[in-house]
């Protein structure tokens, strides 16, 4: 089996080291050439090691561990760095390099007046290595390195602008809260090593077995592994950096913020699985916590005013289904739905870009209006991404979140626990609201009266050439899911192919009977959801000032920010602000000149004696003399 | 007479010299007083010659003679000089050294 | 016994005479009449030294001490301001007095106590013999006696005492000279 993982992981580092020593003297063909040439090359080795590991044909021999350094040996303590090659990270790698690549050339056309165009391409570059760095790494520790150093490509893509203040204060908040999961993830490690002597992921899974079952060590490493999951991928409570950091240029927010970077927890509770399905705790948790999140959002999502606000919202609300999905031991049906809307969420993004482009950086729909006309590609992609993610069959969208349903009704009604329908009328509940925001926005762009002026325009090739490939992308993609909705059970390709690696694969089946009525429930909901939409803003979107308290308090998003920014951020900012005065000033500068002042004092008490007087001296050494003398006297 | 009364007749002589020496602030008289407890070593040194039947007391006064002369040549030229530039010979104005 | 007693008189007057003038010397405001009790002191102090033995120091003492170094100081005084008083300027020290005198008292107390109840002086030859002074004196004669104890055991200090002299005089001209 052909493995070029490292090479994969190679070139863009070299694509990211060359751009940014030299790039700012070269041209822009150069850049292009580079940029584009590494991540084409990355995502060319990929889809060779991928097929070649189709091509294996005994399905266990489609795991390889190479060893590319041995960092430390020492003792017991073993910190090889090795890049392992098996379906769920061949899967990953072909996400990342594939949009990644078709980002890469989008953004040639979106940043091509941007003074920053060599910077942009070399965080784009570094961005695709780390990523690929997180997922082939075969231990825990590079997965660590890998995770920090694409909240280090976040940020640095997010305060793109960095002479914008609301960018770099968007980046500053996205690292604080990332920090805060790869805290979690270093406390995780630590258990890891202190349980399990070492952190290599055959070597933690291959002790896991009935003895280690249910045990609280293992129940804190999988939530402690969640909270880092939870900051990468916005879920509750750690999610409200991710709107913010649509301040970044609207390729990165395609790529990391909706594709690639936020989809690095799915794939950490999907890598992790031994460790989750021997803690029943922490599942239960994973669930709760996406579902939760993806009702949450949805209902943010439905009264925002700005493109890309929107669709952040949408991103999260998808990101708690991924979550939902393997939080009822559905690994691959996880997956399955991170490849899906990796498609549909890049091409909504790219469309939106597209759509900003065209307005020369207008992104409140508000002053949208009547662009079907005049952007028919970008039109007709954003329409096709609208009906997928709404769950539309036979689009992608609609098989992924099928399977999410579906396997949590199985659950739901395999253990009888009320929660697990709650979880599953959430879900359906979701599908409807998405369905609703997601053609308002549509509708809003599209339809109605247009209100710019003349000089806008279809966007260039390079830009609508991506859309169009991620809009076919978003048809057919839903065909390497499961089909045994109509009847074709064995058919599930990519189930099959990450059975290796995953837990339950065929999971609890659910009687067919109950399965359609799911799927025509959630289908029903879709659709009454664009029929919504389509009642209210058929002619454009027209805003009407609403001041109703309810609706105010969900376009503000519940104030959740400003309650942090009261609750946390100001008596932080107040802690630092007194330790400056007091402790710097007081204690520090003031120890520094009170020791002065007493060195004074006492020299200026000390030099008393010195009078200048020779008959004040003459007067001390007689006393002195007397004092001997006495001395001796009394002595006897 | 007892030694003693010697001695303490040196005492009382030097008690003096140097009370002199605290209380007078013209520097000549300062040195008088120098030289009076200076004598009164002396007797103290012949005193002690009788009683131990030495020479050796004798020896070191006439050697203390000498080198009271000496000394106050020196010193007189000093305060003659120090005059000179001063026109004052108070003690108390030279105080330059103060801290 | 008579001549114990008339040691002891003379001791006792001889002892007030020279107190009386050392506290003249201290005590006038004229720098003159202080030299004047010092040479009156030191005649005093002469006739200790007679009173003890020492005729040659006695000799030497009014000679040198009396005739030469009180001379050159009475010289330096009358150039130098004579009647100049010094309560003309304010006493800066006002305690010094106070503290001076309470000094000198305790030392004085302290000495006399000491040397009342120290071992008492034996008055004993602690080196009899050919050595002893007064052997020598009975033998040789006063001056005799004293030239061979300077002589034969203080040679090196006398001639050191020259270079000294040479040295204190190079010292004199030296502040001396009118820059």
């Amino acid at each position: 089996m052909l493995n070029l993982s490292f090479w994969v992981l190679l070139l863009p580092l070299l694509g990211f080291l060359i751009l940014g020593l030299v790039g700012r003297i070269m041209s822009r063909a150069v850049i292009l050439a580079i940029a584009w040439g590494a991540c084409g090359l990355a995502f060319l080795f990929a889809t060779m090691s991928f097929f070649s590991m189709l091509g294996t044909t005994p399905p266990s021999a489609h795991t390889i561990d190479q060893v590319v350094y041995t960092w430390v040996n020492s003792g017991t303590l073993h910190i090889i760095f090795g890049q392992l090659l098996d379906p769920l990270s061949a899967t990953m790698l072909m996400v990342i390099t594939g949009v990644g690549l078709l980002i890469h050339i989008y953004s040639a056309g979106y940043m091509e007046h941007d003074p920053g165009f060599w910077r942009f391409f070399s965080f784009l570059n570094f961005f695709i290595f780390a990523m690929v760095l997180l997922v082939t790494a075969d231990n825990f520790l590079f997965l660590l390195i890998g995770w920090a150093l694409v909240g280090l490509a976040s940020f640095l893509l997010i305060g793109f602008w960095y002479q914008r203040h609301a960018a770099v204060a968007a980046a500053q908040k996205a690292l604080v809260i990332n920090v805060i999961g790869d805290f979690g993830l270093l406390l995780a490690i630590f258990l890891i090593f202190s349980s399990f002597g070492s952190l290599n992921y055959y070597d933690v899974f291959s002790k896991l077995g009935a003895a280690t079952a249910g045990s609280t060590t293992i129940t804190a490493i999988c939530l402690l592994l969640f909270v880092a999951c939870a900051a990468k991928s916005a879920q509750l409570p750690l999610y409200m950096w991710l709107p913010d950091a649509m301040e970044g240029p609207t390729p990165v927010s395609a790529l990391i913020h909706a594709a690639t970077m936020v989809t690095a927890g799915v794939y950490l509770v999907a890598r992790a699985n031994p460790l989750f399905e021997q803690a029943p705790i922490a599942l239960n948790t994973v669930a709760a916590i996406g579902g939760a999140t993806a009702l949450f959002a949805a209902t943010i999502a439905l009264f925002q005013l700005d493109i890309k606000r929107v669709l952040a919202y949408s991103t999260i609300s998808q990101l708690g289904y991924m979550f939902m999905s393997e939080g009822v031991h559905n690994y691959s049906g996880g997956i399955f739905h991170l490849t899906t809307h990796a498609y549909f969420k890049a091409l909504l993004f790219l469309g939106a870009g597209a759509v900003i482009h065209a307005l020369s950086g207008e992104q409140d729909i508000r002053q949208m209006g009547g662009l079907r006309r005049r952007l028919p590609i970008t039109f007709w992609t954003f329409l096709i991404a609208a009906l997928a993610i709404s769950g539309i069959p036979p689009l992608a969208g609609f098989w992924s979140k099928d399977e999410i349903l579906s396997s949590l009704l199985a659950q739901a009604t395999t253990t009888g626990n009320l929660w697990f329908y709650i979880l599953w009328g959430a879900g359906l509940l979701t599908a409807g609201l998405t369905a609703f925001y997601m053609f308002r926005l549509l509708l809003g762009i599209f339809m109605g009266n247009y209100r710019g002026g003349d000089y806008v325009h279809e966007a260039p090739p390079v830009m609508t050439v991506p859309l169009i490939i991620l809009a076919v992308l978003s048809v057919i993609g839903g065909f390497a899911g499961s089909f045994g909705l109509i009847g074709l059970a064995r058919w599930q390709p990519l189930a099959n192919f990450l059975a290796p690696l995953v837990a339950t694969v065929h999971g609890p089946e659910v009687p067919l009977g109950l399965e359609w009525t799911s799927t025509a429930l959630s289908i029903g909901l879709d659709v009454l959801g664009i029929f919504g939409a389509w009642v209210l803003y058929r002619r454009g979107f027209a805003y009407k000032e609403n001041r109703n308290p309810l609706y105010q308090l969900v376009l503000h998003k519940y104030y959740v920010d400003e309650a942090l920014s009261l609750l946390i951020v100001r008596p932080a900012l107040a802690v630092g602000r007194a330790a400056t005065r007091w402790l710097e000033g007081g204690v520090f500068d003031g120890g520094g000149r009170n020791l002065a002042l007493l060195l004074r004092g006492t020299s200026t008490m000390l030099r008393r004696p010195q009078t200048g007087y020779v008959r004040n001296y003459a007067l001390a050494i007689l006393l002195g003399a007397v004092l001997i003398i006495v001395y001796y006297a009394v002595r006897g | 007479m007892p030694l003693s009364a010697y001695l303490i007749m040196s005492a009382i002589l030097f008690s003096i010299g140097v009370v002199g020496v605290l209380i007078r602030r013209s520097p000549l008289v300062i040195f008088m007083s120098i030289e009076l407890m200076l004598n009164a070593v002396n007797l103290s040194f012949v005193a002690f010659s009788k009683f131990l039947d030495t020479a050796d007391g004798q020896m070191f006064v006439f050697l203390v003679l000498t080198v009271a002369a000496a000394e106050v040549v020196v010193g007189l030229a000093i305060i003659v000089s120090i005059f000179r530039t001063r026109r004052t010979i108070d003690v108390d104005e030279m105080n330059a050294l103060r801290g | 016994m008579t001549s114990t007693l008339a040691i002891q008189i003379s001791f006792l007057v001889l002892a007030i005479a020279s107190t009386a003038s050392a506290l003249g010397v201290i005590i006038f405001k004229n720098a003159v009449y202080s030299a004047l009790s010092l040479i009156l002191t030191l005649l005093f102090l002469a006739l200790f030294y007679l009173q003890l033995g020492a005729m040659f120091i006695a000799i030497v003492q009014i000679l040198i001490y009396a005739g030469a170094i009180m001379v050159l100081f009475l010289f330096v005084v009358t150039m130098l301001a004579p009647d100049a008083s010094e309560s003309e300027v304010r006493d800066p020290l006002r305690w010094q007095r106070i503290i001076a005198g309470v000094l000198g008292a305790a030392l004085v107390g302290t000495l006399s106590y000491l040397l009342f109840t120290g071992a008492a002086a034996q008055g004993n030859v602690t080196n009899a013999g050919a050595n002893s002074l007064s052997y020598m004196v009975h033998t040789r004669g006063d001056i005799e006696a004293f030239g061979l104890a300077l002589f034969h055991g203080f040679a090196f200090p006398f001639e050191v005492t020259s270079l000294l002299i040479v040295v204190a005089i190079l010292g004199a001209l030296v502040f001396g000279r009118r820059t």
